[in-house]
């Protein structure tokens, strides 16, 4: 398999990628799209976990997005590659806790804290302290 | 009492007239898209950061005017395009020879007061025709609610099949009672399967718990992601633009599509529209949709349209709405689905600016159920439209997404739907539909055809489905269990679109081939007369069949 971060894409010949580029794309349990079969599904050796989007891939997604003119949505992409390591609840206790005077400053900066540190989720952290910051300064911190 | 005409009687007596209509009020924003208290257009970039925008210093911004300052707007772009004339860059729009790159990148430099002055300038006319050249996607496509009045899965799955042969590329539902949740999510995914493969679906719900359905794989995207245009009221809706933009990280990160709601008249509605037009908030909206990096927006006023629509050129401003959305790049689901007017001819001329130029989904919700169950309140055209709609693409050969399908046909998807959804209902243990259910369902209008459902086993086992942690993957399972191999298959083929990552991008849909057609591979390329979509072939003799045709070579016979 090439490695997905050294591949340089073209939109017009690579999207969509499930049918012009399979052997970039992989679980995030390693596995091939075309592992993913019924056979499989009732033999028990899929697991929700299959059905997942790896890091790399959006990553990939991301570099298509750049290329056809949507930064923002490239640097979504780009976060939600940060995003895949963090288990759902703590997906969504972070949501809940950007919600308006939900979180003290320092909630928010130990939120940040944490994806760096343990998640290396550096975009997702620089996106929450721009929320405390803001927060701070139109008063709608906890 | 004075003397009245026969005539004002006959007028009074017209549906029209029972529709609200109140005067301008700019102070609370009663005011489609001219306030005297809107800003004046300006920016100011120092050291790469925008520090002056629409007449307020960045010290002054409040939450949503840094957020698009500092994600929406390109910084590159932003004094080369605030210097163009924006009744030049609505002639750019108008413009079939000017493309919609070049557009594009204009547009990606305009501040919100920027765009709405450029909208001031145009005519319903000239904003259909830029609609047609800035949606992001070559094909349109169109979208269906299916709901019920009871929340009874057995009718939404047998609507959803119906709705997904009539044409619909994607489908929503939402609940009464919201804990029936994952039991009509289930029938709504079930029933698209029994009638056309590759059409998605979701279920609209608080913001937390539909991201627990789609991550889950119940679900395959999702919608209801409200922003709104004012600090006040997007706090009041318990979010902000870092809430909302960490939520859209968080659907991509799970591989599903999503795109954010909003829409003109919801700060009127909720009490703090600081005295701005409606249109110069929605703006806001549009943009803050734009920087967080979400690749579409389902707006045109949606669940607040009458709002806009009470107030002179409302229904001008909510096309501008749309165009806006397309403008800037995102994919446009442009409304078309509540409750508009009592009167068929408003509700027709409400509808023609995004039929007739064609947006991503026409309707961000065509009630494929009759409105007494449609749990939206209500959509602008309702299952009893259906032949109008198929009527009126036929007359001006304009592809609205759907197309007349005969009695049998509709009938075998709708009891395979309802039979589908028993075998998976038997399969995960929950409360068993009966054959007469089945039977009801297939020749059903809405649910006050259908049996009644015990509602607390119902309820109970929906708590289940949610406990057990029961995924997508156990109804492929399911429905291959219970010989529904084809759709055990598709829904597979569907769920695995995640892992691919492809339906992420702008204005994505899946063809009932199971291919992905977004902005990427299918850009929408109209450049004037000639080029662009317009329907042919197999599809424009698809649209010429209607319920009644009669034959050219005999009268007497009806032909499709």
């Amino acid at each position: 398999m090439p490695n997905p971060s050294q591949v340089d894409l073209d939109p017009a010949r690579d999207y969509p990628l499930a049918a012009h580029r399979p052997d970039l794309l992989r679980t995030p349990t390693g596995k091939r799209i075309d592992d993913l079969t019924m056979q499989a599904v009732l033999s028990g050796e899929v697991s929700p976990e299959d059905l997942r989007i790896a890091p790399e891939t959006l990553r990939l997604q991301a570099q298509i997005a750049d290329r056809v003119g949507r930064p923002q949505l490239a640097q979504n992409f780009r976060r939600a590659a940060e995003l895949t390591a963090l288990p759902d609840d703590l997906v969504l206790s972070i949501y809940n806790a950007l919600r308006p005077r939900a979180s003290t400053k320092q909630q928010l900066t130990d939120i940040a804290d944490e994806l760096e540190r343990d998640y290396s989720a550096t975009l997702c952290a620089g996106l929450v302290r721009e929320a405390a910051d803001v927060y701070e300064r139109r008063d709608i911190l906890a | 009492m004075a003397k009245q005409s026969r005539r004002t009687e006959i007028l009074e007596q017209r549906p029209v007239n029972l529709d609200g209509f109140v005067e301008e009020w700019p102070e609370v924003g009663m005011v489609a898209m001219d306030s005297p208290y809107d800003p004046k257009p300006s920016v100011r970039v120092e050291d790469g950061v925008i520090v002056e925008m629409d007449g307020k210093p960045r010290a002054e911004f409040d939450f949503l005017d840094q957020f698009i300052a500092d994600h929406a707007i390109d910084v590159e772009a932003t004094e080369a395009a605030m210097a163009i004339e924006p009744v030049q860059i609505a002639r750019m729009l108008v413009d079939p020879g000017v493309s919609r790159n070049e557009v594009l990148a204009v547009s990606r430099g305009l501040t919100p007061a920027a765009l709405l002055e450029v909208v001031k300038t145009m005519n319903v006319v000239e904003m259909m025709q830029a609609v047609q050249k800035m949606r992001a996607r070559r094909t349109i496509a169109n979208q269906a609610h299916s709901t019920s009045a009871r929340d009874n899965p057995v009718q939404v799955a047998a609507e959803a099949a119906e709705a997904a042969l009539r044409g619909f590329r994607e489908l929503e539902t939402t609940l009464g009672v919201v804990r029936y949740a994952p039991l009509v999510a289930i029938a709504l995914q079930v029933g698209a399967l029994a009638g056309k493969p590759g059409v998605l679906t979701q279920c609209a719900l608080e913001e937390a718990t539909e991201l627990e359905l789609g991550m889950r794989g119940i679900t395959a995207y999702a919608e209801t992601i409200s922003v709104y245009g004012t600090e006040p009221v997007f706090c009041d809706g318990d979010d902000t633009p870092w809430s909302k933009a960490f939520l859209a990280s968080a659907y991509a990160s799970r591989g599903i599509k999503m795109r954010f709601t909003s829409g003109t008249g919801s700060e009127v509605q909720m009490g703090n529209a600081e005295g701005k037009s409606m249109l110069y908030l929605e703006i806001r909206c549009i943009l803050v949709t734009k920087g967080a990096g979400v690749q579409g927006l389902q707006n045109g006023s949606i669940s607040c349209i009458g709002v806009p629509g009470a107030v002179p050129g409302g229904i001008r401003a909510v096309l501008a709405e749309n165009l806006i959305a397309s403008t800037v790049d995102l994919e446009s689901a442009s409304g078309n689905d509540q409750s508009f007017s009592h009167s068929d001819m408003r509700r027709v001329a409400r509808l023609l600016p995004q039929l007739l130029p064609g947006t991503d989904f026409v309707c961000s919700g065509y009630s494929a159920v009759p409105n007494y169950d449609n749990m939206f309140a209500g959509s602008n055209v309702d299952a009893a439209d259906y032949d109008d709609w198929n009527t009126i693409q036929r007359d001006l050969q304009v592809d609205g997404g759907l197309r007349h399908v005969p009695e049998a046909e509709l009938l075998a998807a709708r009891n395979r739907a309802a039979r589908a959804l028993q075998g998976v209902f038997a399969q995960l243990g929950l409360p068993a539909i009966t054959d007469k259910e089945v039977e009801a369902a297939t020749y059903a209008h809405g649910s006050q055809d259908l049996p009644l459902r015990n509602v607390l086993e119902d309820l109970k086992s929906a708590q289940q489905v949610m406990d057990r942690g029961v995924t997508g993957l156990d109804i492929v399972k399911a429905l291959e269990g219970a010989g529904f191999s084809d759709m055990a298959h598709t829904l597979l083929a569907i769920l695995r679109q995640r892992v691919s990552g492809d339906l992420l991008h702008t204005s994505a849909i899946l063809t009932p081939e199971l291919e992905t057609l977004s902005a990427v591979n299918d850009a929408n390329d109209y450049a004037g007369p000639g080029t662009g979509y317009r329907p042919s072939g197999q599809r424009w003799e698809e649209m010429k069949r209607l319920r009644h045709v009669v034959s050219a070579q005999n009268p007497e016979q009806e032909v499709g």
